[in-house]
């Protein structure tokens, strides 16, 4: 377990993004929480460029992406990630309200390791977030870091 | 194919238009055509096409009868001049044999020579074979039948009055043959039998003459009724080809429109698929907000919320939940809609048996009696079915909740080789049979909310899946008897 590793969560809406950090609150997993607006955020952070130029080197623990984001979508940032070999070890996790068909086989066919649907009621929908930051955040073991000087 | 034969009715009604403006059509035949052309406006195009070959081989059995008829006739004709010729021959010969048997006769009575009486006595011999002969070939002309009677006795007479001449020569000596010769016995005769030879010599030659014309007139009206025909021909087959073209390009035209609106159809849909997957991504968002933010406040206030603002949060939160489901809902009727379906042999008793093994949690501390018939098995999609009847009996499970035992019976209504008619009986709260058009709609609900819970989706996700099937759904109820809801399903494959 390394402690301190960052959860990268992209939301572009702020009331999700809210909701999702009350209900990682619980075992102080919102601490290590990053948030990002959209998709082009995401590689920026993952990247170290724009206004994450000076963040500390690593990759997150995981990230936690939504599907429909301004700028760069859930699926281009998948696709970016997975094709870089430095980044390709991050956990991703689909965290989305889309249901459909087609945007779970895109997911899947593009490497995604978990897709989890939002749901409506709040009581799952914290739940399910709470139990996707302890898992991925605490319980997952995350790749090892060399992995990214690997080149 | 409906603007396929309005063209040309079209076309044939201007120029009934025109028959009729013209003066000097008569109004009977103006009539006909009217109804002639009526006629042929009923008709489908194979029908005029096959009108068209009817006439082409009708007018080619005429043609050919026609000309049939014409060249018989010159050959009969041709047949009776070889007989006129005979005739005329025979003629010939017989005015030279009596001219012949004269000459002997008298080449005789002066010299005595009996080979002057052999060639007489020849002619005589010869005299009955001859008139046979001419009656024979002139058998069909009564006229000259007649004449050939009168022949006949004025050769006998001839030959009479010479063998009487001969006789009295060879009784009493040339003397009194010399007395008969001055008498002028036989001349009357010879020359009665010479105009009779020449009117009928005349008669065979007009006769010639006659049949010579009538061959050449012959010739020349079947050599125009042979062009007249052709041309008619000619005509029709151009119509009926005219008819086929326009029928293959009204087709092709057809088919392209369709091909344009199918990819119409099909843009429509993109969008409407682009459209449901924003209503599920979005409109859900808002939802959540509610209920999580209603929860937050909850948490946030709790330790001095009264009872009337903690129903106030629960029901705020109940009805973005109630939403929520709507949303599910109509996604799922909108992408029943749209799913590729499969069309495989599909085993009714296997789907029950599922639908009831899943329901298995959900029936405990319920006492049903199940009715369940060997059913048969079906064409169709397989997980579309399961969905309808685990519609049906889901439905039929929870209108009977307030009966002590619930009877739920499943069956077939019929089977023929082209429907099976299933049904789903329950003894539940029913429904009044006046409704019964409103059951299968979107979101339609015969109950109230808080007596039995639902959206009012799972009848309409039924009617759809087994309309896409090419079948029917339709429900008979009794209020607070129960209800039964029937499936018809094509035995036959049918796309949707």
């Amino acid at each position: 377990m390394i402690a301190g590793k960052p959860i990268l969560l992209a939301e572009d809406n702020p009331r999700d993004a809210e909701l999702a950090l009350a209900a990682m609150e619980a075992d102080h997993i919102s601490e290590k929480v990053v948030l990002c607006h959209d998709g082009a955020e995401v590689l920026d952070y993952l990247y170290c460029r724009g206004q994450f130029k000076a963040r500390p080197k690593g990759n997150p623990a995981a990230v936690f992406l939504d599907l429909k984001m301004p700028k760069v979508n859930g699926l281009e940032v998948l696709r970016t990630i997975k094709a870089d070999i430095n980044l390709r070890p991050i956990p991703v996790v689909m965290l989305t309200s889309s249901r459909e068909e087609r945007d779970l086989a895109d997911s899947y066919a593009l490497g995604v390791n978990a897709y989890v649907v939002k749901p409506v009621e709040f009581h799952k929908f914290l739940s399910a977030v709470k139990e996707m930051g302890t898992f991925w955040g605490i319980i997952n073991e995350p790749p090892p870091e060399r992995w990214r000087f690997i080149q | 194919m409906e603007s396929a034969s309005n063209h040309p009715s079209q076309a044939h009604l201007s120029t009934a238009k025109r028959a009729k403006s013209l003066a000097s059509v008569p109004a009977a035949s103006s009539a006909f055509y009217d109804v002639a052309v009526a006629w042929f406006h009923r008709l489908t195009i194979e029908q005029r096409v096959l009108t068209g070959f009817n006439l082409v081989f009708v007018g080619i059995l005429i043609v050919s009868a026609i000309s049939y008829h014409n060249t018989s006739i010159l050959l009969t004709n041709r047949e009776l001049d070889g007989r006129s010729h005979d005739v005329i021959l025979l003629l010939t010969t017989i005015d030279a044999a009596m001219s012949e048997a004269e000459d002997a006769h008298r080449r005789y009575l002066v010299t005595g020579e009996e080979s002057y009486l052999e060639l007489y006595k020849k002619v005589v011999r010869q005299k009955p074979s001859f008139t046979a002969y001419l009656s024979e070939l002139t058998h069909e002309s009564p006229e000259q039948q007649q004449r050939v009677g009168v022949l006949d006795r004025m050769m006998e007479r001839q030959l009479n009055s010479e063998s009487k001449a001969i006789a009295r020569f060879q009784e009493d000596g040339l003397r009194a043959a010399k007395e008969m010769a001055f008498e002028g016995a036989g001349k009357r005769e010879l020359s009665v039998i010479r105009r009779i030879i020449a009117e009928m010599d005349l008669h065979e030659r007009q006769a010639v003459g006659r049949r010579i014309a009538e061959s050449a007139a012959e010739t020349e009206n079947t050599s125009v009724l042979l062009v007249i025909g052709a041309l008619m021909q000619l005509v029709l087959l151009a119509w009926v080809y005219y008819l086929i073209r326009h029928d293959i390009t009204e087709r092709r035209r057809v088919t392209s429109e369709l091909q344009r609106r199918g990819e119409l159809l099909e843009a429509a849909n993109k969008e409407l698929e682009a459209f449901s997957y924003s209503v599920s991504h979005d409109l859900r968002a808002p939802l959540r907000h509610i209920d999580g933010y209603a929860a937050l406040l909850r948490k946030s206030v709790e330790p001095s919320l009264n009872d009337k603002a903690a129903r106030y949060l629960q029901t705020i939160s109940d009805s973005a939940k109630q939403m929520g489901q709507l949303i599910d809902d109509l996604l799922v009727f909108s992408r029943m809609g749209r799913q590729e379906m499969l069309h495989t042999t599909v085993d009714l008793d296997q789907v029950i048996r599922h639908i009831l093994a899943d329901l298995r949690l959900d029936l405990q501390g319920r006492e049903i009696s199940w009715t369940i018939a060997v059913l048969p098995e079906v064409q169709g999609d397989p997980a579309m079915l399961r969905q309808v009847f685990m519609n049906l009996i889901t439905n039929a499970v929870k209108f009977t909740s307030t009966r002590p035992i619930a009877a739920i019976e499943i069956g077939v209504e019929h089977h023929t080789s082209t429907e099976i008619v299933l049904f789903v009986r329950d003894n539940g709260v029913g429904f009044d049979m006046q409704y019964a058009s409103k059951l299968f709609g979107v979101f339609q609900r015969l109950h109230r909310g808080n007596e039995f819970e639902g959206t009012g989706i799972g009848l309409a996700n039924i009617r759809r899946i087994v309309h896409r099937h090419g079948g029917q759904t339709w429900a008979e109820g009794v209020p607070d008897k129960g209800a039964t809801f029937y499936v018809l399903l094509p035995a036959r494959r049918r796309d949707s």
